[in-house]
């Protein structure tokens, strides 16, 4: 022993996936803690989460249900749920009802029951469900302050890590004293959002512990409560040092456009109105890093994986066999009720799964309208957070968005996201000669060369094909309506494309 | 119907064990005593007083419905405990079906796995032993 050894605190799984690391890790052992919100916001199912987790028979829980929903009406319920192991009760988990005791008498008596029944069980977890229903009761003889403070202390020195659940209001966070005797406070919110329901966590305060702060997206499933960490499970993770080395698109051209190609770890925009190509893009983008061996994501959020695999095969681009071999997986999100978070998570379990290379989100219009209604005000704010995350563990991303065709104008996307993007390749109709054709250029590439040139293409039935060289001889290309500059008799000279330092 | 033909038999199980380990009192009215307290502090515990009675009470109005006879039932007004004051000619037959009942009514609200594990609160596991004591006696 030594005098600058500090005390170190084990942490306990939470049973309730993502929750560990947005907790810092695991729940300090032998803390006070307690689970607040609405109804039906996932409290207990939390709180049995951790029970179920924890409970040995050699150091059990003990459940107290007081009043409110019964105790079997909540097993019932709450055995739905995967994590609930009916052989750990009664040996490893107890459920015990006070309801009687704080019917007829008063917090004394309580504390004196729950002291009662620690010291014969030895609990390494104690939950009081619902905890509100207690304390609502006109006190007796022993003030609720000093119910809480005695019975906070006895359940530490039981060595017991404690959960109070209960249902609160926002305005009550303040000069409540039991909020301030505990260890640790979650909230739980859940808010509808015209047609849908968004919950999300926060870790109000946590003893000892470096929590991530903010409120977290959570669902309730079969298999109980799942929470997305804001920091999507990558807290701790080394960010992937930047390389110079250029992913193809596997078009020569446009890789040339690219000064060589996508920087591996950027992430990039293809912008266009409808029917530009910039799906068909993204497909050759996924295929061509397949054959050379480095594994993507498709997230496709506007048509099913088979139909986008069909439409890749129609341009002879086969998707079918790397699906089956593991190298690629085409990911459909369910749409209208996810949140980022949850997007994210999904991604990055593929990502880590097959050990992708390159992801291609198609398309983030798709995204937006998969979300929630309540998540999309924050869309901006969380795609930032998911393309930072995913480039940072080294995956190139290719997202596509499709903006609205002016010709007045020359936007890139109608999300102000182009800062999130370290490249944008812009896609648009142009009017020339009587014909509606394609041009492509590159706005910007962060931190490499790339070409100025506004290049012709078409999409036939091998994909994107860029036409000759870049187009000269025209003014006003990117209006969409360009003049021809010499005369309008000629066709439109070709020069080769050269390279200016982006 | 919560008392088929598995929730009859567990209660037969049950009062078994307890006629066998019933210290000289070997009475069929004393097993089932024992059975019905042991049911009513496990139970007791786990869903409350409130709780207890009103299963109690819905397994007596079952009792009642199947009963042929005149009512073989009487329920004390105790505030906390109730008492089970059975007519001596039925309480054999009575008590294995208010007990049967009961346990039907756990079955049918928390699944045959967590009752199982209730019971064991309760009795040892060889009680339940040969096979799956809900799906009936094995042997």
């Amino acid at each position: 022993m030594s005098t600058q050894d500090k005390v170190k605190i084990n942490k306990l799984p939470t049973g309730v996936p993502g929750l560990d690391e947005i907790v810092g890790g695991g729940l300090p052992e032998f803390s006070f803690n307690i689970i607040a919100g609405a109804p039906g916001s996932g409290k207990t199912t939390l709180a049995h989460q951790f029970v179920f987790a924890n409970a040995t028979p050699e150091r059990p829980a003990l459940y107290f249900t007081v009043l409110g929903e019964s105790a079997i009406k909540m097993l019932r319920y709450q055995q739905q749920y995967t994590f609930f192991d009916p052989a750990m009760l009664p040996g490893s988990i107890r459920f015990i009802n006070l309801s009687q005791v704080v019917l007829e008498k008063d917090l004394g008596a309580v504390l004196e029951q729950v002291t009662r029944e620690v010291e014969k069980a030895n609990p390494a977890v104690v939950v009081v469900d619902s905890f509100r229903t207690m304390v609502r009761k006109p006190e007796g003889d022993m003030d609720l302050q000093s119910f809480i403070q005695r019975m906070a202390l006895f359940l530490a020195s039981w060595q017991a890590t404690t959960f109070l659940i209960g249902e609160y209001a926002e305005e009550e966070l303040r000069d409540n004293p039991i909020f301030t005797v505990a260890d640790g406070l979650f909230w739980l919110r859940q808010t509808a959002e015209r047609n849908s329901i968004v919950r999300k966590l926060q870790i109000i305060k946590l003893r000892g512990q470096d929590s991530v702060p903010g409120l977290h997206t959570f669902r309730i499933t079969n298999a109980g409560v799942q929470a997305f960490s804001r920091t999507f499970g990558l807290t701790g993770h080394t960010k992937t040092p930047p390389t110079d080395r250029r992913l193809s698109f596997g078009i020569a051209e446009l890789d040339a456009m690219l000064g060589g190609g996508v920087r591996e770890g950027d992430s990039v925009l293809v912008a266009g109105s409808s029917g530009t190509g910039k799906s068909v893009l993204a497909t050759q983008f996924i295929a061509e890093g397949i054959r050379q061996g480095e594994p993507g994501i498709v997230a496709v959020f506007e048509e099913r994986p088979q139909a986008y695999a069909e439409r890749a095969a129609s341009l002879g681009l086969d998707l079918e066999t790397p699906q089956k071999d593991g190298k690629l997986t085409i990911l459909y999100l369910r749409p209208l009720d996810l949140s980022v978070d949850e997007t994210m998570h999904s991604i990055l379990d593929a990502v880590q799964k097959i050990g992708a290379k390159r992801l291609v989100i198609d398309s983030l219009a798709g995204f937006e309208m998969a979300l929630s209604p309540g998540f999309r005000a924050d869309f901006r704010e969380s795609l930032y957070r998911m393309i930072f995350a995913l480039t940072g563990i080294g995956v190139t991303i290719v997202s596509t968005v499709e903006v609205d065709e002016s010709f007045t104008e020359f936007p890139f996307s109608t999300y102000s996201i182009s800062f999130l993007c370290d490249d944008i390749l812009r896609l648009r109709y142009v009017s020339i000669d009587g014909q509606l054709r394609k041009i492509m250029v590159v706005i910007k590439m962060r931190g490499g060369n790339h070409a100025k040139d506004i290049r012709e293409y078409e999409i036939t039935s091998k994909g994107v094909v860029i036409l000759g060289k870049r187009l000269t001889n025209f003014q006003g290309l990117i209006s969409g309506i360009p003049v021809h500059s010499v005369a309008a008799t000629e066709e439109p000279s070709l020069d080769t494309g050269t390279e200016h330092k982006g | 119907m919560t008392a088929g033909p598995e929730m009859r038999d567990l209660a037969h199980r049950l009062l078994a064990y307890e006629a066998g380990a019933g210290n000289g009192a070997g009475s069929a009215e004393a097993a089932s005593g024992r059975v019905y307290e042991k049911l009513r502090g496990s139970l007791t515990e786990f869903v409350g007083v409130a709780g207890f009675q009103s299963l109690e009470s819905r397994a007596l109005t079952l009792v009642r419905l199947e009963s042929s006879g005149p009512d073989p039932v009487r329920i004390g007004t105790g505030k906390i405990e109730t008492h089970i004051d059975m007519d001596k000619e039925w309480a054999g037959e009575v008590g294995i079906l208010l007990i049967a009942h009961l346990l039907g009514l756990l079955r049918m609200f928390l699944g045959e796995a967590l009752t199982l594990s209730l019971l064991r609160n309760a009795w040892p596991g060889e009680v339940f032993d040969d096979g799956n004591a809900v799906h009936g006696r094995q042997a």
